[in-house]
């Protein structure tokens, strides 16, 4: 078939952009993510209403509201960004709203007692953090994050209306080209689910992984 | 041991009280602890038992009222005459006096039996891994668990997580061990191991308070009784006489529902 022999290289090319894409706002998001949970933890009342308010406008807006805020908007805070990097961003502090939400959920499945028999060793609490609370929580929360992550990928759909050359934007590209609508689009979503069968196979990897120690 | 009269206390404990909301759990106690002396607090649930033991560990802040071990305030500084709520690191200064051992033991799951044990003493002691392993297999070799050691608390019954527990807070020298119902999650036949660790405690002089179910216990161990009800001490004295006579119409009736319970 010439459409797949034609169009290939170029729809591996927005394969690759939408895994290069996903990876960064993964990386950024997941950090981000727990910085916010953290916040939400402490101390206070304006630090965790901060967070807690961070949250709720993530969730609470589409993520091409904040695509459209980033790249139309940025440039009147001084945010000039190319498209691919404002997708990035877009998609890492959105997604860093519900690792967040996630993170938090994990942290207090770890009973209470726990962090009052380190306090009451006299274990400071950063330690009481990082060696009690983070290594088994990142256990607990693998599955929920895994899936986030492939809801992070399908999102990424979105960057194509900010021209983001990513898979979802070159199956329209070929579509407008070829005037076909079922083959590229087809050839799209093999594609993600593809990458997605992929990412949820390391996730029960990384499952069993953390299970056995 | 018997703790003699002209002694001063280790802890005391003055007018304590402790509100959750608008309910309030402590009603003004007073209570001595002396060196070596064994101290069980009995009483039904809802007394305030857990929540004594818990406000002199400062896990609960108290509202009013003093705990002091060894003239030392627990929980606040006063400065100018007022009070305020000391930070993580005087809690920590504060609390290093005590161990503690949970109902449901807390052990950290992803830790191996000898890592619960001597985490505080790398952390807090910043001890060598050789040393606090050592003193690790000294204090499980104490409570009979020392050939468990490499297992994973989820690998041991009850009764071994318990002790690991109490290997645990050992292992930091306490001068003081507060137990909160260490038996009360076991099945029955895993609680013996548990007292009898802590009945050789009790022996070496081991100054305990002890919030417990067990009758049994508390007439063989103790050297006094405590019973409480509501929010007060009702009663206390030697286990002995607290037991054969009681001078309330509550623990009489608290003992009386016990014995009946457990023909």
């Amino acid at each position: 078939m010439s459409f797949i022999e034609t169009y290939t290289p170029l729809l591996l090319s927005g394969l690759w952009a939408t895994i290069r894409i996903c990876f960064l706002a993964t990386l950024l998001a997941l950090p981000l993510g727990l910085g916010v949970t953290l916040l939400l933890r402490r101390p206070g009342r304006a630090l965790p209403a901060l967070a807690r308010l961070y949250v709720e406008v993530m969730r609470g807006t589409p993520i091409l509201v904040v695509l459209f805020l980033l790249y139309y908007g940025g440039p009147s805070i001084g945010l000039v960004l190319e498209a691919e990097p404002v997708g990035i961003l877009g998609l890492g502090l959105y997604g860093a709203g519900y690792f967040a939400e996630i993170f938090r959920a994990g942290l207090q499945s770890i009973p209470q007692g726990q962090r009052e028999a380190a306090r009451m060793l006299g274990i400071p609490s950063w330690r009481i953090l990082l060696r009690i609370e983070l290594p088994q929580m990142l256990r607990l929360v693998t599955p929920p994050v895994i899936n986030q992550i492939i809801v992070l990928i399908k999102e990424s759909a979105a960057l194509s209306i900010i021209t983001v050359a990513e898979l979802t934007k070159i199956g329209a590209q070929i579509a407008n080209e070829t005037f076909a609508v079922i083959e590229p689009y087809l050839a799209v979503a093999l594609l993600y689910w593809l990458l997605i069968e992929l990412i949820a196979l390391a996730g029960h990897w990384l499952e069993r992984k953390a299970k056995h120690g | 041991m018997k703790p003699e009269a002209t002694d001063k206390p280790l802890i005391e404990i003055r007018n304590l009280r402790k509100r959750f909301g608008t309910i309030e759990v402590l009603k003004g106690i007073d209570l001595a602890i002396h060196r070596s002396e064994v101290l069980c607090v009995i009483g039904p649930s809802g007394s305030g038992k857990s929540t004594l033991l818990r406000s002199i560990a400062f896990l609960e802040a108290y509202d009013e009222g003093s705990v002091t071990f060894e003239d030392r305030l627990i929980g606040y500084r006063e400065e100018n005459g007022r009070r305020r709520r000391a930070g993580e690191r005087e809690l920590n200064a504060d609390r290093s006096g005590f161990g503690m051992v949970f109902q449901h033991f807390h052990l950290w799951p992803h830790m191996s039996v000898m890592e619960n044990v001597t985490e505080a003493l790398r952390v807090v002691k910043a001890l060598g891994r050789a040393e606090a392993e050592q003193i690790g297999r000294e204090m499980l070799d104490k409570v009979g668990i020392a050939a468990h050691a490499a297992k994973y608390p989820e690998q041991l019954s009850g009764g071994q997580k318990q002790r690991v527990a109490i290997a645990r807070a050992l292992a930091m020298k306490p001068r003081v061990m507060l137990f909160d119902e260490p038996t009360s999650a076991l099945d029955p036949e895993l609680v013996g191991e548990v007292l009898a660790v802590m009945k050789q405690l009790a022996q070496e002089g081991m100054t305990m308070m002890v919030v417990t179910h067990e009758m049994g216990f508390a007439a063989h161990v103790a050297d006094t009784v405590v019973f409480m009800d509501q929010g007060r001490i009702v009663e206390r004295g030697d286990p002995g006489a607290t037991f054969a006579d009681p001078k309330s119409d509550r623990l009489r009736q608290f003992l009386n529902t016990w014995r009946e319970r457990s023909i």
